[in-house]
């Protein structure tokens, strides 16, 4: 029996692609999705009245896990990514709770989920970031050490820039 | 082997706070997304990324140090991040193809 499959959650049917950030042009409004595929889009179209373009993209996966007790999939499609409480603004409510956690050997990260079309945040429900904290930390093999991962409880996604969140803005650049 | 007898048979450059952690393997890899989906907690990551979110990303699946290749240096504050997650990081001027091999030959598999 492989390693993962002794664990309560496995990752499974991770699919590489693009983060997209697009904007209106006119109202300047934002919003995201996931695009797996080779390349990100590049074209702006219209959507009614609206048009919509491409404003920047970050390589990043989605994936699934599966409930090996189970065998049920759980899909984390409105999974944006993981923003680290050190990566956020020393006096923010986040970064003191991270450092109290850190305290305990415990790291603190933030679920950060996508927009929908009409630009409301996609919620995580409890049940599914409590997966998240077991696929996770059934992972880690330094003695004591935990990760805790939240609901975006504090509107980060408001605040933040997306470059602060664990995937690949940026990083392609080789300079 | 230990992150710290390992750095110093292969004559790395220590940019952070040493921590005492056994290393049980090696990935390889300029991507968060591909570190938080494939690497294994005990890993040594080699990259030539400097970003905070590598650290966040090797913090989460709890990489037991990193060593930056072609002669890159960290910010900072990246020093900040990697020491207080207790993630030792190095720095070398070989590509990740010469370190890999040079931890292949020092029997890391």
């Amino acid at each position: 029996m492989s390693e993962a499959r002794t664990r309560s959650y496995e990752m499974v049917n991770i699919r590489p692609g693009y983060l997209v950030i697009e904007q209106e042009a006119h109202t300047l409004r934002k919003r995201s999705y996931f695009v797996a595929e080779s390349n990100p889009p590049r074209e702006e179209y219209r959507e009614g009245t609206e048009f919509w373009k491409p404003f920047e993209t970050a390589q990043t996966f989605q994936f699934d896990v599966r409930d090996n007790r189970s065998a049920e999939v759980i899909p984390f499609r409105e999974l944006l990514g993981l923003l680290y409480y050190g990566c956020c603004k020393p006096e923010s409510d986040v970064h003191r709770m991270g450092d109290l956690a850190h305290d305990l050997r415990i790291s603190l990260y933030v679920a950060i989920t996508t927009e929908g079309a009409d630009g409301s945040r996609h919620e995580m429900p409890l049940e599914k970031v409590r997966v998240l904290n077991t696929l996770f930390n059934e992972r880690l093999t330094s003695p004591d050490k935990k990760v805790l991962i939240l609901p975006d409880l504090f509107g980060l996604y408001k605040e933040i820039s997306y470059g602060q969140i664990a995937i690949d803005f940026g990083l392609t650049s080789m300079e | 082997m230990k992150v710290q007898e390992l750095a110093e048979r292969l004559e790395l450059k220590p940019a952070t706070k040493l921590f005492p952690r056994d290393v049980t393997g090696v990935y390889i890899s300029d991507m968060v997304s591909d570190v938080i989906a494939n690497a294994k907690a005990g890993d040594l990551l080699l990259t030539a990324q400097v970003h905070a979110n590598v650290i966040a990303a090797a913090n989460l699946v709890d990489i037991c140090g990193i060593v930056v290749t072609q002669g890159k240096t960290l910010g900072e504050d990246v020093v900040k991040m990697a020491e207080k997650a207790e993630i030792p990081v190095f720095t070398t001027s070989l590509s990740r193809w010469q370190m890999a091999t040079r931890l292949y030959e020092a029997g890391i598999r």
